[in-house]
């Protein structure tokens, strides 16, 4: 029973972040795209493999995803935005956690607090990598999704 | 955490080569990269550069992996499991990868 609610309370407070600040969803969706990327990455070493088995076995392995359909080119859509994301992001977490860059002076935590850690240099990061990673996104979308070829 | 932020770095530097070379940036066709010969020829001609991408990659993955299943399961006394799964699972990765590399390339 202890560890259910140990369970609970680490698995679903890390993955709703409504009432909380635009850092805790950058938190969130940090997370979720390292899992995304992760799959990813373990997919695309098998895919790679079959390079040393030969072009019959890569020839199977190209078959299997093209019999996917249009879902092959959704998931890759799907991997470039969390590559996007967690790349633009992850460039902003360096700077904060280990060049302490973007990120006020610390401050007596007087009542109501504000986190100087949000201040208007990381509101400014934050919400320019959403822009720009939306925008990519979308241009990685008119080219897998729409076949647009060379832009 | 160094171990992370430096192959997080070494990641957006060489991940973004490895797009940019096989993106239509390049003029390059996405179904043209997945034919055999050429798959192949990409795979030994940029073979550091792959080589550089999977250490990185497996390494800042699976440890990534690591500290969500910690923040997500705390799994506390059996953390030390969890350690020794991660170094299983990048062992596995970085022989899959390299035996790639060092057969094809």
């Amino acid at each position: 029973m202890a560890k259910t609610t140990r369970f609970k309370s680490g698995l679903l407070s890390s993955l709703i972040p409504f009432g909380f600040n635009v850092e805790r969803w950058g938190y969130v969706v940090h997370r979720v795209t390292g899992v995304i990327l992760i799959g990813y990455l373990a997919a695309h070493l098998f895919e790679t493999f079959q390079l040393s088995l030969g072009p019959g076995a890569w020839a199977n392995t190209m078959a299997a995803l093209h019999s996917l359909g249009p879902l092959e080119m959704v998931g890759l859509w799907l991997v470039a935005g969390s590559a996007l994301y967690h790349g633009a992001n992850g460039i902003r977490l360096v700077l904060n956690e280990m060049f302490g860059m973007l990120m006020g002076k610390p401050i007596m935590p007087v009542y109501p607090y504000s986190p100087t850690s949000l201040g208007r240099n990381q509101k400014i990061a934050v919400w320019t990598i959403t822009a720009v990673v939306l925008v990519l996104w979308l241009w990685a979308g008119l080219y897998l999704l729409a076949g647009l070829g060379v832009v | 955490m160094l171990l992370t932020y430096i192959t997080a770095m070494v990641l957006v530097v060489v991940l973004t080569i490895h797009l940019l070379l096989e993106s239509p940036l390049t003029g390059v066709q996405l179904d043209a990269t997945l034919l055999f010969p050429v798959a192949k020829a990409n795979l030994i001609y940029f073979k550091v550069v792959f080589g550089l991408l999977l250490y990185a990659a497996v390494i800042h993955g699976v440890n990534g992996l690591r500290v969500i299943a910690l923040e997500w399961f705390h799994p506390r006394e059996r953390a030390w499991l969890l350690s020794l799964l991660a170094v299983m699972l990048m062992g596995f990765f970085l022989a899959l990868g390299s035996y790639t590399l060092l057969t094809v390339a």
